[in-house]
């Protein structure tokens, strides 16, 4: 029954994409794991220059709502690409979802604990008596146990206040917390933007936390049946990120032009070179951009074994989360 | 004449909704099975029960919080609810000033202001009231209102030309002609007021089902979310069959409370 279904919306995508087939391109849509901000900044760049046009594809990118999401929508077909979490990805896919990363853009974790510059909070050690906001449930506050061992805290050095993730930013903005559990490029822009302030973000990278990010998932049926598009987007995409990394003010007035509403343009490009500081692991081979070493992954899962709610048993490898077979 | 036990027990009030929740827990694992629906987009029924079964200590603890901020929100709403829907049934001036804003504001989606309580009111319990009171303030307005309103008009001429006093007319012919229709309002507003209060838990709380939802959406622990939703109607559903019971003692005598006698054989 799923094998017709899977027909059917096959048949109307043909369909739909007519119009486009005549012009000799592929209509693709990639699903973002959130609303537009600096860390999409490189898909704006290669689709306003052009980088997905010459690879036959007509891209259409849409905002997200949560990794979580994107990535049950990729698995049930409903986008061709997801840009989302990979660890959230590897969850979902153990519990049976069939979807795969064919590359992995942050191989080093944005995941840090931020407050303000000015509250002189730099150091693990620092955090002790303060109150630190997270949103339960997601990947930061499962890492976060990890980063406390790391670190040689404990939970009853500081106060947790949870929420989700609008409360967090203004638990933060409005002196509810000290801290908050957030991404380099994300919450510290959005909370920078808010109140002007300087924000200093703790990295859990620096501590020892290894663990992948964001990445391109495609369904594992889709790759099977459409290896040549997921290579010619992989490439265009291998393109705009490295074109991004080298130029990230033309991608963020890429993404500006694009979406207005996306950020203001001084900590969007700040925002864009701290994603773009993040393209590279720990182990990366060929210093290509997407292309994430077996090491990193390996890393990742064993974090999502002992922390992250993945179960050891449907866990397997790490390899039959990712493959690096379809990058240039 | 008696019909046989095994009818009698089958057509009881009690057993009818469980026969109806049994035959739709079957006909949710055929259209899994049917359709090969995974189960990261639709759980199992038995996995949902075996889910309900393990963290069933869990949930109990966790459906604590949510519902007093349940009960917080409605009693807020029966406080402050009924009062204006006196004023407003009883002066035409003040139903023109204030009754079009009560609507306006009930259009205003609570999910968006949500956040904001928390800044407001911290992160204890009182945002979750207060979410639990947005959601079931209105229906009870709108249908206390409406019972003042509905008096019967040679009642009130009845009592009037027998030189009963205001307070008199209230408490014996106003008050007991419109509590069916309060009651109505009260039952609607429970079940919302459960809504509310996991909004509220969903926006920042340490605890609640909302908390817990949040928890399990985040590992794609869809079973244990489902649990924890059914968790939460079993709550409302109590809550309601608590303002049931209640109404019943309160209005005997009303058509809606007279079913029992009418339907015995």
């Amino acid at each position: 029954m799923m094998k017709r279904l899977a027909f059917l919306a096959a048949a109307l995508y043909a369909l739909s994409s007519a119009p486009a087939l005549a012009q000799g391109k592929d209509k693709v849509v990639l699903l973002l794991n959130w609303y537009v901000y600096s860390e999409h900044a490189p898909f704006f760049l290669g689709k306003a220059r052009g980088y997905y046009d010459q690879e036959g594809i007509d891209l259409d990118i849409q905002e997200g709502r949560g990794s979580g999401v994107t990535v049950q929508a990729v698995a049930a077909g409903t986008a061709n690409f997801g840009y989302a979490d990979v660890p959230t990805m590897m969850k979902a896919a153990s519990k049976g979802a069939p979807v795969i990363a064919v590359g992995v853009a942050l191989q080093t974790s944005p995941m840090s604990v931020m407050g303000y510059a000015d509250h002189n909070i730099r150091k693990p050690e620092d955090i002790k008596g303060k109150t630190v906001a997270v949103t339960p449930g997601d990947s930061m506050s499962q890492i976060w146990p990890l980063f406390l061992k790391k670190t040689g805290l404990k939970d009853s050095d500081f106060k947790t206040v949870a929420g989700d993730a609008q409360t967090k930013l203004n638990a933060v903005i409005n002196n509810q917390a000290d801290l908050l559990l957030g991404y380099v490029m994300d919450q510290a822009i959005k909370l920078q933007d808010a109140t002007h302030k300087q924000v200093y973000p703790i990295r859990f990278a620096d501590y020892g936390v290894n663990m992948v990010s964001s990445g391109i998932i495609v369904q594992k049926d889709f790759l099977k049946q459409k290896p040549d598009l997921v290579k010619r987007f992989m490439r265009a995409t291998t393109k705009s990120l490295e074109e991004a990394a080298k130029n990230p003010e033309a991608a963020v007035d890429a993404m500006l032009a694009a979406n207005p509403k996306s950020g203001v343009k001084d900590t969007a490009l700040v925002g864009m070179k701290n994603t773009a500081a993040l393209y590279k692991g720990p182990d990366n081979p060929k210093d290509l951009p997407l292309r994430v070493g077996e090491k990193n992954m390996n890393e990742t899962l064993a974090l999502l074994v002992e922390y992250g709610g993945l179960d050891k048993s449907s866990a397997g490898k790490a390899t039959d989360y990712y493959t690096n077979d379809y990058l240039p | 004449m008696q019909r046989p036990w095994w009818q009698r027990v089958l057509l009881s009030v009690w057993v009818r909704p469980v026969l109806l929740v049994l035959v739709l827990l079957v006909l949710w694992d055929l259209t899994i099975r049917l359709f090969r629906i995974p189960p990261y987009l639709i759980p199992s029924p038995w996995s949902v029960v075996a889910q309900l079964q393990a963290e069933w200590p869990r949930l109990l603890k966790e459906s604590i919080p949510t519902t007093y901020a349940t009960l917080g929100g409605f009693v807020l709403s029966i406080a402050f609810g009924i009062p204006m829907a006196l004023v407003i049934a009883y002066s035409r001036t003040v139903e023109s000033f204030v009754y079009p804003l009560l609507v306006f504001s009930q259009s205003v989606p609570k999910i968006a202001i949500a956040p904001l309580f928390v800044v407001w009111f911290g992160f204890g319990i009182i945002p979750k009231v207060i979410a639990a009171f947005m959601l079931g303030f209105f229906p009870v307005v709108v249908s206390t209102v409406m019972g003042f309103k509905s008096v019967d008009p040679d009642m009130l001429d009845l009592a009037r030309s027998m030189k009963a006093g205001r307070l008199e007319t209230f408490m014996r012919i106003s008050l007991p002609q419109a509590l069916p229709s309060i009651f109505a309002g009260l039952k609607v507003s429970i079940t919302l007021a459960v809504v509310g209060a996991v909004v509220g838990e969903f926006v920042g709380s340490n605890s609640g089902i909302g908390y817990l939802l949040q928890i399990a959406n985040g590992n794609f622990d869809l079973p244990l979310m489902f649990a924890a939703l059914t968790v939460l109607s079993g709550i409302g559903v109590l809550l309601f069959v608590a303002i049931d019971v209640v109404e019943r003692l309160m209005i005997p005598w009303h058509a809606s409370q007279r079913h029992d006698l009418a339907a015995t054989p």
